[in-house]
């Protein structure tokens, strides 16, 4: 085992065993790149197994997008797939779009990218540790997707193809078999799947708060850690406690399914011309159940790109990390608040008004660590030294996203708002903002900016470039619109509006953003040239290419297993970037302490 | 010496942000999308708080962006020569400062609108069901009380789809569900209401002006939730209750010859 | 200016240096995805044969192509319809229905059917659409020429009138949705076209039912005179729709007797052995009464799976070897017929009286048309033959009492009352 010692494609120094040990070559090569239990190669597992997913739900939203603009046309190309009565998409095959877009978006690429390829490859790596506490809970976590995938992905091929119910999944139509064509085996398998993701999720959060509890280098205090791993820490903290709520209502889901229990199915009711069985249940329980867990899971797929973004950020500015304190407080109020908000999404679900006063009030209240920690980046690039890397590019536009994303929020806290609307493409601007916008941004910032540690190379800069800035435009080409075409109240999921004299006129509208969602997608071909051409033919690059402070920038690139060649000793915080007095413009949190600079960082 | 350019385009990338984003908000109206005309007693409160926070946003949207634009601009490596960036960790007193700001803002921007809401939803007037909307997959059934004002009994009016109502009169309607979730959504009247199988959810409102405006579904109803299409006529009170006394004529004819004159 | 050209240059520079590998790949994926957008193109909507009638003929292939080439010469494509004046319908209500959904900036002009009707009820109107199979009961199939709900006798057509009367109320109790709100042009170019979908289907089937009545001499192909075609195939169809106009069903009025007696007269009638409604609808009026029957069209399809099935079984023992190989291949057809143009055969639910659920209408009206002529294609049978006009007037207002009838017969049944829920 020892002699392998460095790892990822990029590297030529990786030993191949010897011949002569004929057992050995397939044995080494399934326990270095498959069943791994090193962080790194399980990262790299994760991000390229979403990346996958993400190349897929790019595609299904093209779908949706190609009905939403042109409605029962021949879809070309996705058309000969599905070959129904010419090329036109049936109304179910649409319902099944949307609901397995976000559902493969949200499950297989948000959660697992940020939590399972950045928190698996970053936590030891910043940390300043040899590998995760738990290597093999780890290597599980991985393999767990792996159902999820065959459960999510067959689920198409199934007879009434996959879930079509929206990725929130609410009963009556989920539980009832005849309600939906989705409603059979697709529905199922999604459960089974969602399932299997929230096992992963939940061995990798058990791992990563133990990883960063107990095995932080030497100096390494809690208040020394740089944001990534605090967001990183929190969002365990919420899976952790958030998930087995989701577990459990999935469960009741799959009961009343299967064994008829009837959790969530009233009496009485006659779907699909039938009368339904068991009765008793409650409808709003699920939303309830689902919520608590999925609202906590909207910062889950949010913070850690606050993290990183902050992270990137510093370094690209040049600057400390304006207000690092109150930026940790605000990201544990906003997963602590993040417990106590889920009703907003059911302000007209039929809940008690009364109650929605009080989920008004604490939705209010959760914009304000967003609103702090906006203006603590704000901050943080005043008075910089700004450097425009792909990289950086990504983070700013992860700033100005997000302030459109947090403030199109506050539209639907205010209850009287969210009456009109709720359930319109404003919500569908809204949350594209933060996670599409957010997150995804934050996500090829890491990307950009890692990648280097990954494999050793640094990726175009040019061409990175260029593909920021296709896709910042052709983002906000997308998603800005919907918030007017949300005015007028035009619904979601709907697959034909235009029949209503109240959205007829807005097919223009829609067609305008189908074209710009074509071109987003298109534009990430660049993105995909450039990460595999670099990831090969890139030019080296060293141990600290950015010059960062952080201590994964002291290990080798790519690290070998292990990590580190010498034990990292911490003697500041992440971001003594500028420090006055220091030659250098950073001061890595392993260089041994200045004599005068000591005083001035503490 | 590395190129201003650079920074100087990037920085205008951003810039495009704010100003084309208060563009888009700007132009919608005159293009027509935009909140659907109002026809409401209640709407207005809607509009207003919507006005008021886009007025409320809309400024921290541009100051927020403005800030952005101008860091990005000014602190430019290429802009800063040798200078180094400030070393600075932060300012207890600035983020106490933008702490408490929004704090204020948000708390009462929740205060504000309780008394909408419990107008909307809570304050529900005292009187029997107008009509009773039971949703389906997908159609809205309507059931109308008859001249004896009680649902459930022979006179009972059916209907699909088709909702009259009078005009200035509390309207009251009993929102059920016969099988999945639906929700009840009229774009001019400013209301929404999830229809929940197992629950008879009341919802109220008054129109203001005599017209025809779309019923949609609002809430994932299967695959036909886009078809799920209503249209509510708001009437003057005689129209309403002749349009109710031809309806239920047509209901109860036993010869098809004097059906057709009625139509 | 030095500058500018500078950074001009320089990103020039900077674009050659990296453009090598990178611009080529990005290059030949747009061609890719362009060429397979233009290769994407899917073939025109075709009419589907009516499979399980041409394997239950035991068409020859040639066959089948000469019945889809007679069709397509009288009836045209879904994209491009004819109507030949015999059939007495209008080719341009036909237009704005048929073809693919056009959506243009202005809105939509045409393609009507497949914007609200073919994803349940097919292109070809067979009733197997991507959505049929979910849908209970199964969407209608107009080939046959069935239809349920009318105000003619039970053997005829539907008129005009009945279909928009269905299209714009729907069918409570069915996934048949109301489509009153499309407009009056709208739903009577969509009646238009079913009654068209109806008469091809119609003549599908008597064509390829002809093969049977030829003579040795005709080498087992139809004669394609316009003469035999209209006569003989096209005119019984077309004919059978313009009589129904004119053969709506007589409703004396109503007996003038007290509501109450005439409901006790009808619940009378209901459980005794002259109209025995109980039969079906059951003792309770809940419609759990005989309930392994079929309706026609299941009928068709299990009749003959059935046929299949046995067929698998027999013996083929005596049969030369060209009959050997004749019948396999003909269980092969059959079974892939059953399979892709089939739906699985269901059985029929008698109606539930005390749900206020009444498919064909509510109206005293439609309720005398049901029980006068029975529903054709249903085991509902028609009473006109043994009922008289006053007692099934009674049975009506019975009927229509059933949802609203509250003293307690019903015992622990009664959660099945759905009037509550309604």
């Amino acid at each position: 085992m020892s002699t392998v010692t460095h790892h990822g494609p990029g590297d030529t120094t990786t030993v191949a065993p010897a011949r002569s040990a004929q057992p050995r070559p397939v044995a080494e090569f399934l326990s270095t790149y498959v069943f791994s239990k090193d962080h790194k190669v399980i990262g790299l597992q994760f991000l390229f197994s979403t990346l996958v997913w993400f190349l897929i739900g790019g595609l299904l939203a093209l779908a949706v997008r190609w009905q939403v603009a042109w409605p029962w046309s021949d879809v070309p190309v996705l058309g000969k797939l599905f070959a129904q009565e010419g090329g036109q998409m049936s109304p179910e095959f649409y319902t099944m779009l949307f609901t397995m877009h976000a559902t493969v978006m949200i499950f297989l690429v948000i959660i697992p990218i940020l939590a399972g390829a950045f928190g698996n490859f970053l936590i030891p790596l910043m940390i300043g540790a040899d590998d995760m506490a738990f290597p093999t809970l780890n290597m599980l976590s991985y393999w767990f997707m792996w159902p999820a995938f065959f459960a999510f992905g067959a689920s198409f091929f199934v007879e009434g193809g996959a879930a079509s119910s929206g990725w929130t999944s609410y009963p009556p139509l989920t539980t009832n078999l005849g309600a939906s064509p989705g409603s059979g085996m697709g529905q199922t398998l999604w459960l089974i799947g969602l399932t299997f993701v929230g096992v992963s999720s939940m061995l990798g959060s058990v791992n990563y708060m133990t990883t960063i509890i107990v095995m932080r280098a030497p100096g390494m205090t809690m208040f020394r850690l740089p944001m990534t791993i605090w967001a990183m820490f929190i969002t365990a903290l919420l899976q952790a406690f958030a998930l087995p709520v989701l577990t459990a209502a999935g469960f009741m889901q799959l009961f009343d399914r299967t064994i008829g229990t009837g959790f969530f199915s009233p009496e009485g009711s006659i779907i699909n011309n039938q009368m339904t069985g068991a009765g008793g249940g409650q409808p709003l329980l699920w939303q309830h159940l689902f919520w608590f867990y999925s609202h906590p899971a909207v910062y889950i797929m949010i913070l850690p790109a606050m993290g990183m973004v902050s992270d990137i950020m510093t370094c690209f500015a040049r600057k400390p990390l304006f207000g690092y304190r109150p930026m940790v407080y605000s990201v544990a109020g906003i997963a602590g608040l993040g417990f106590i908000v889920w009703g907003h999404h059911m302000f007209i679900s039929g809940m008690n008004p009364a109650l929605g006063m009080t989920f008004m009030v604490s939705t209010m209240m959760i914009a304000l660590p967003s609103a702090v920690k906006t203006f603590n980046w704000l901050g943080t690039l005043w008075g910089g030294r700004i450097q425009f890397t792909t990289a950086m590019l990504f983070a700013i536009s992860f700033v100005s996203m997000f302030i459109i994303g947090g403030l199109s929020g506050i539209f639907m806290a205010a209850t009287p708002v969210d009456i009109f609307i709720h359930d319109t493409y404003f919500i569908v601007a809204h949350f594209h903002y933060v996670l599409f916008a957010g997150t995804a941004m934050g996500v090829w910032a890491a990307i950009y900016f890692w990648f280097p540690k990954m494999f050793g190379r640094t990726m175009n800069e040019f061409w990175g470039k260029v593909h920021f800035f296709l896709t910042f435009i052709f983002l906000n080409g997308t998603f800005f619109t919907m918030h007017i075409l949300g005015a007028v109240g035009f619904p979601r999921r709907l697959a034909d509006a235009y029949h209503y004299e109240t959205f007829h006129h807005l097919q223009p509208m829609n067609a305008f953003m189908t074209y710009c969602a074509i071109g987003m997608v298109a534009c990430q071909a660049i993105f995909a040239i450039n990460f595999f051409w670099s990831m090969f033919y890139g030019p080296k690059a060293g141990r600290n290419p950015w010059n960062a402070n952080g201590l994964e920038w002291t290990a080798p690139s790519p690290p070998g297993h292990g990590n580190f060649d010498i034990q990292p000793i911490v003697y500041r915080g992440p971001y003594e970037y500028s420090v006055p007095g220091c030659e250098k413009d950073h001061l890595m949190q392993t260089d041994p302490p200045l004599e005068h600079a000591v005083a001035a960082a503490h | 010496m590395r190129n201003r350019l650079a920074g100087l385009f990037w920085s205008l990338v951003f810039l495009a942000v704010p100003v084309l984003g208060v563009a888009v908000f700007a132009v919608a109206p005159s293009i027509d999308v935009w909140l659907p005309k109002d026809v409401s007693a209640h709407g207005k409160d809607i509009d207003s708080l919507f006005y008021f926070i886009l007025a409320l946003t809309g400024i921290v949207f541009i100051a927020t962006e403005m800030l952005l634009f101008w860091f990005v601009w000014k602190y430019d490596e290429a802009a800063r020569g040798d200078q180094k960036a400030t070393y600075i960790q932060g300012s207890h007193t600035l983020e106490v400062i933008w702490t408490i700001i929004p704090a204020v803002l948000l708390l009462f921007l929740a205060i504000y609108q309780m008394n909408a809401w419990a107008d909307m939803k809570m304050r529900r007037p005292v009187m029997k069901p107008t009509v009773e909307v039971v949703a389906r997959q997908f159609e809205w059934r309507l059931r109308y009380p008859g001249p004896d004002g009680d649902l459930g009994t022979p006179d009972d009016l059916f209907l699909v789809n088709d909702l009259h109502v009078p005009v200035d009169e509390d309207i009251l309607v009993q929102l059920k569900s016969m099988d999945v979730l639906h929700s009840f959504f009229l774009p001019n009247l400013r209301v929404k209401q999830d229809a929940v199988p197992g629950m008879k959810i009341p919802v109220w409102f008054k129109a203001s002006e005599v017209g025809q405006y779309d019923l949609v579904c609002a809430e994932l109803c299967g695959w036909g939730h886009y078809k799920m299409k209503g249209r509510i006529t708001i009437e003057s009170r005689e129209d309403f209750d002749a349009w109710l006394e031809a309806k239920y004529r047509e209901q109860e004819a036993t010869q098809a010859e004097p059906l057709q004159e009625d139509l | 200016m030095n500058r500018h050209s500078f950074f001009v240059c320089e990103s020039l520079q900077r674009v050659m240096q990296n453009a090598s590998p990178a611009l080529a790949c990005t290059l030949l994926l747009c061609g890719l995805l362009m060429s397979a957008t233009g290769c994407g193109k899917t073939p025109a909507a075709s009419f589907r044969p009516n499979m399980v009638e041409a394997a239950k003929q035991r068409l020859t292939p040639d066959q089948e192509a000469q019945v889809a080439t007679i069709l397509e010469a009288m009836f045209g494509t879904p994209d491009d319809p004819v109507a030949l004046p015999e059939t007495g319908l209008d080719v341009s209500k036909l237009r704005l229905a048929a073809g693919p959904v056009h959506s243009d900036i202005v809105g939509r002009k045409n393609g009507l059917f497949r914007e609200h009707c073919s994803h349940c009820h097919g292109v070809t109107g067979d009733g197997m659409g991507p959505t049929a199979a979910f849908l209970n009961p199964y969407p209608r199939d107009y080939r046959p020429g069935w239809f349920k709900f009318k105000s003619t006798e039970r053997a005829d057509k539907p008129t005009h009138a009945d279909l928009v009367t269905i299209l714009n109320n729907g069918i409570n109790g069915t996934s048949m949705p109301s489509f009153a709100l499309l407009g009056e042009a709208k739903v009577d170019a969509l009646v238009e076209y079913v009654k068209y979908l109806s008469m091809r289907g119609e003549a599908e089937l008597s064509l390829m039912r002809y093969y049977f009545e030829l003579d040795d001499e005709d080498e087992g192909k139809l004669p394609e005179t316009r003469e035999f075609l209209v006569e003989e195939i096209l005119l019984p169809v077309a004919e059978r729709w313009q009589e129904a106009e004119d053969a709506i069903i007589d409703v004396p009025e109503m007996p003038e007797v007290d509501l109450q007696e005439s409901i006790a007269l009808g619940k009378e009638l209901f459980y005794g052995n002259k109209a025995n409604c109980v039969k079906c609808h059951g003792v309770t009026g809940l419609g759990d009464g005989q309930a392994n029957d079929y309706d026609d069209w299941n009928k068709v399809v299990k009749q003959w799976s059935d046929e299949v099935l046995s067929a698998h079984d027999a013996s083929t023992s005596e049969m030369s070897r060209e009959e050997k190989a004749e019948h396999r291949a003909w269980l092969a057809r059959s079974d892939k017929a059953l399979a892709g143009d089939a739906l699985d055969p269901r059985t029929i639910q008698p109606r539930n009286l005390r749900q206020a659920i009444y498919r064909g209408g509510r109206r005293p009206l439609d309720l005398y048309y049901r029980i006068h002529a029975g529903i054709n294609g249903a085991p509902m049978p028609a009473a006109a033959g043994t009922l008289t006009p006053d007692e099934i007037w009674h049975i009506v207002n019975y009927v229509r009492s059933l949802p609203y009838e509250y003293d307690g017969e019903l015992g622990a049944d009664r959660s099945m009352v759905a009037r509550d829920r309604l």
